[in-house]
């Protein structure tokens, strides 16, 4: 399965090395710059004075743990930058503290005031109050920016210093359920939470993450999420320390109960495999691929057609904790020429126990499982099925659970229809439900 | 003239080693070559025990005033006489004897039947075992058959088999004297259909129905078995003490389950199988099928379970699985 890792742009301390720091020649200085620079010139004269270093520290080290950028907006010393930046120091509070740094090398504490976990956003306030900020473009809040136009990203990647890249806005990002701009441009870690303004130096989306894999594929965050954000900051309501756990549960709760609701709008196809039927999400955030052993060499004693669905719904927790993901996995093992028992034993080999990614027990309780034999319908197009439903929950956000159901039918011993369900950061009831939908469509036609 | 008197001198193990023919009103036994029996014991007196016949016409023996004394068999009790009745074992010095006379009662012969020989018993288990492992290695594989997948497994297992009853073999000529290689192959060749026996049952039952802690704790059948097969093989080198030897192997079958359950039971955190690992043909599923309802039922409950594990801390014991380091 081919499936693209997405890199999120906050500098952890692993450090990056310059493959060759040579010291600069002093040559005589260049040409002034020709027309075609100077807008980048302009804006970054212009934002300098806004932009922020924003750095989780150690308390008990009083070193970095990690780097990244915002920007500052509206008056009163607010400032947006990414939830990952923040996340460490959220989720952490005793042990890590914020910190930011300004262009002019002013330097002071940071307060946390409101968190996005799904649009990876947060809103802090600097201790000053008199700064120069940035204003949000009306254009892109509407959604009318045209493709193409010019972007102007700023930040400090990989801690070198407050930089301004030029790059295309190239539109909604159309598979991902989460909206996000897809933004031509080298983005680097140490910028996420930076912003990305247009010509007239107001900010069309915050940095968030680029595409592993790919050449300048970046992502920014829609300036419309930090505007009701920051209303919400200055709605005055008071993210304590305590608080802050229970609020990110509360956010990806809701957030699932919107996902789930439309995927359930979006619809279901059905699709085949050999004599079986099955379901299939038609949302236009789920990726699909297919493979198969039947071109192998030398020629398998069982085949197995593979067709995996995954969403582009991953949500960034911690470091050490994503959620959201949703994935359907089916798997058609039909027999050459394998005895029953030896078909059983290739399943065995092949069929993948019910575990749902890593585990850490930081995160997660113990995974619990349960198996069934499940009788055939009355009318026989539902054929019997072996259903194994494995689950655990998590230990800061009440009401959400990680479950992963695979059902394999048990009407033939020469062919078999594995159906592999993993469902992460959904609420019981919602697992149920998709569970159900999906194992009552296993039908079989002979 | 005086009948015949028997002194047999036993074993440790009770098994005659040698056995005098002597006559006379009193017979002395000592170390020295004035007795009528002499024997090589470090620790008997020069002259020890005599052995004579009281008024009834019974055997006596009576300690000659010696330093070590006499015992009546295991007892550590000082004897100064005993009447032998032929059964009776005296303990002198490290020596076992008993006498017998001539009118000791012998049982009847027993009768010569035309047995199967060991060899035919043992070949047959040998094929049956051999068949059963080539059988469960064809029903398992997923690939195309090779040779060279079946011949190592089975040879290994015929060459396991035949020097562990070597092995016992050996015990048993030093302990008593007789190798009987025969009885113990038989032993073993039993002892190992039983495990094969019983390692396919448990794999049948463990899917037919979901009774998955038969194959997650098969290895405590199979300690017990193979303590069985020990327990045999002690049996053949020599019957006495059975009960010393059946505590000793439960024991040590004992201290090895416990060492293998522990880790499995402090590991329960982060694997529970219940649900089937082997795979086996629909047609064996034996336990009668649930409705949908019920599965979800059943999956409604597990909910409440999980809460009580979120309601419990995280406990510190144990390292923590690797978790995915994909950002």
């Amino acid at each position: 399965m081919k499936q693209l890792s997405i890199l999120l742009l906050a500098a952890l301390a692993a450090g990056s090395s310059v493959a060759c720091a040579q010291p600069a020649p002093s040559s005589p200085p260049p040409p002034p710059s020709v027309a075609r620079s100077s807008a980048a010139e302009r804006l970054y004269a212009a934002a300098r004075p806004k932009l922020l270093q924003i750095r989780t520290v150690v308390v008990a080290a009083g070193q970095q743990s990690s780097i990244g950028s915002g920007f500052l907006v509206g008056a009163g010393g607010f400032a947006i930058t990414n939830y990952h930046v923040v996340s460490q120091f959220a989720l952490e509070p005793a042990t890590y503290r914020l910190e930011y740094t300004a262009a002019d090398a002013s330097r002071g504490e940071l307060t946390l005031l409101a968190i996005d976990v799904p649009n990876d956003l947060a809103v802090v306030r600097i201790d000053k109050r008199d700064a120069p900020f940035f204003q949000l473009d009306a254009r892109a809040v509407a959604g009318g920016v045209p493709k193409g136009e010019h972007l102007y990203s700023m930040g400090n990647p990989l801690d070198l210093g407050f930089t301004i890249v030029e790059g295309t806005y190239n539109g909604p990002v159309e598979r991902s359920y989460n909206e996000r701009i897809h933004f031509t441009g080298a983005v680097n870690p140490g910028m996420s939470g930076g912003p990305a303004v247009a010509a007239d130096g107001r900010v069309v989306g915050i940095n968030v993450s680029k595409q592993l894999g790919g050449e300048l594929v970046s992502f920014l965050v829609p300036a419309r999420f930090a505007v009701a954000l920051l209303k919400r900051a200055q709605g005055n309501v008071l993210l304590s320390r305590e608080s802050i756990r229970a609020e990110i549960g509360r956010q990806i709760a809701a957030w699932q109960a919107g996902l789930y609701k439309s995927v359930d709008e979006q619809g279901f196809r059905s699709i085949s495999f050999g004599p079986y039927r099955a379901l299939e999400s038609t949302a236009p955030w789920f990726t699909c691929w297919a493979r198969t052993t039947a071109g192998q060499v030398p020629k398998p004693r069982a085949t197995v057609d593979t067709t995996s669905c995954y969403s582009d719904t991953r949500l960034f927790i911690a470091s050490d904790l994503n959620t959201g993901f949703i994935q359907v996995t089916y798997s058609y093992f039909r027999s050459v020429d394998l005895n029953p028992f030896q078909f059983a034993a290739f399943l065995s080999q092949h069929v993948e126990s019910p575990q749902i990614g890593g585990w850490s027990k930081k995160w997660y309780t113990q995974q619990r499982c349960h198996e069934e034999f499940i009788a055939a319908s009355a009318t026989g197009d539902h054929p019997r099925l072996r259903a194994v439903w494995c689950a655990r929950a998590y230990h800061e956000f009440a009401g959400l659970y990680d479950v992963s159901v695979s059902t394999m039918t048990q009407n033939s011993s020469s062919e078999v229809l594995v159906a592999a369900l993993s469902l992460q950061g959904v609420s019981y009831e919602n697992a149920v439900t998709v569970a159900k939908r999906f194992l009552e469509a296993v039908q079989w036609t002979p | 003239m005086d009948p015949v008197i028997w002194i047999e001198i036993l074993s440790r193990h009770r098994a005659v080693v040698a056995r005098y023919r002597v006559s006379g009103p009193e017979i002395r036994i000592g170390r020295g070559y004035g007795n009528d029996v002499v024997i090589d014991d470090p620790y008997l007196a020069v002259e020890h025990v005599r052995i004579r016949r009281d008024e009834s016409g019974a055997l006596v023996a009576e300690d000659i005033g010696t330093a070590n004394g006499m015992f009546s068999d295991r007892s550590t009790g000082k004897i100064e006489r005993v009447v032998l009745d032929g059964d009776r074992i005296i303990r002198i010095g490290q020596t076992y004897l008993r006498a017998r006379d001539a009118s000791y009662a012998v049982v009847r012969e027993r009768p010569l039947k035309r047995q199967i020989g060991t060899w035919p018993v043992a070949l047959a288990l040998a094929a049956a075992i051999l068949g059963m492992e080539a059988l469960s290695l064809w029903l398992g594989e997923t690939n195309s058959p090779k040779l060279s997948r079946y011949l190592p497994p089975l040879l290994g297992l015929a060459a396991g088999v035949l020097s562990w009853s070597a092995a016992w073999a050996i015990l048993c000529r030093i302990f008593s004297g007789q190798a009987r290689f025969e009885r113990n192959l038989l032993v073993a060749l039993v002892g190992l259909l039983v495990l094969t026996l019983y390692s396919d049952f448990a794999e049948s039952v463990g899917f037919a129905l979901s009774w998955y802690p038969i194959a997650s704790y098969d290895y405590v059948a199979s300690y017990s078995i193979v303590a069985a097969i020990c327990f045999w093989h002690l049996r053949v080198i020599g019957p006495s003490r059975l009960k010393i030897k059946a505590g000793v192997v439960a024991a040590l079958a004992v201290i090895t389950i416990a060492a293998q359950t522990l880790p499995q039971i402090e590991a329960r955190d982060y694997a529970p199988q219940n649900y089937a690992r082997h795979l086996m043909p629909p047609a064996l599923r034996l336990a009668p099928l649930r409705s949908e309802s019920g599965f979800f039922a059943d999956v409604e409950r597990l909910k409440s379970r999980l809460d009580r594990d979120r309601a419990k801390p995280a406990s510190a014991s144990g390292d923590s699985a690797p978790s995915d380091s994909e950002d």
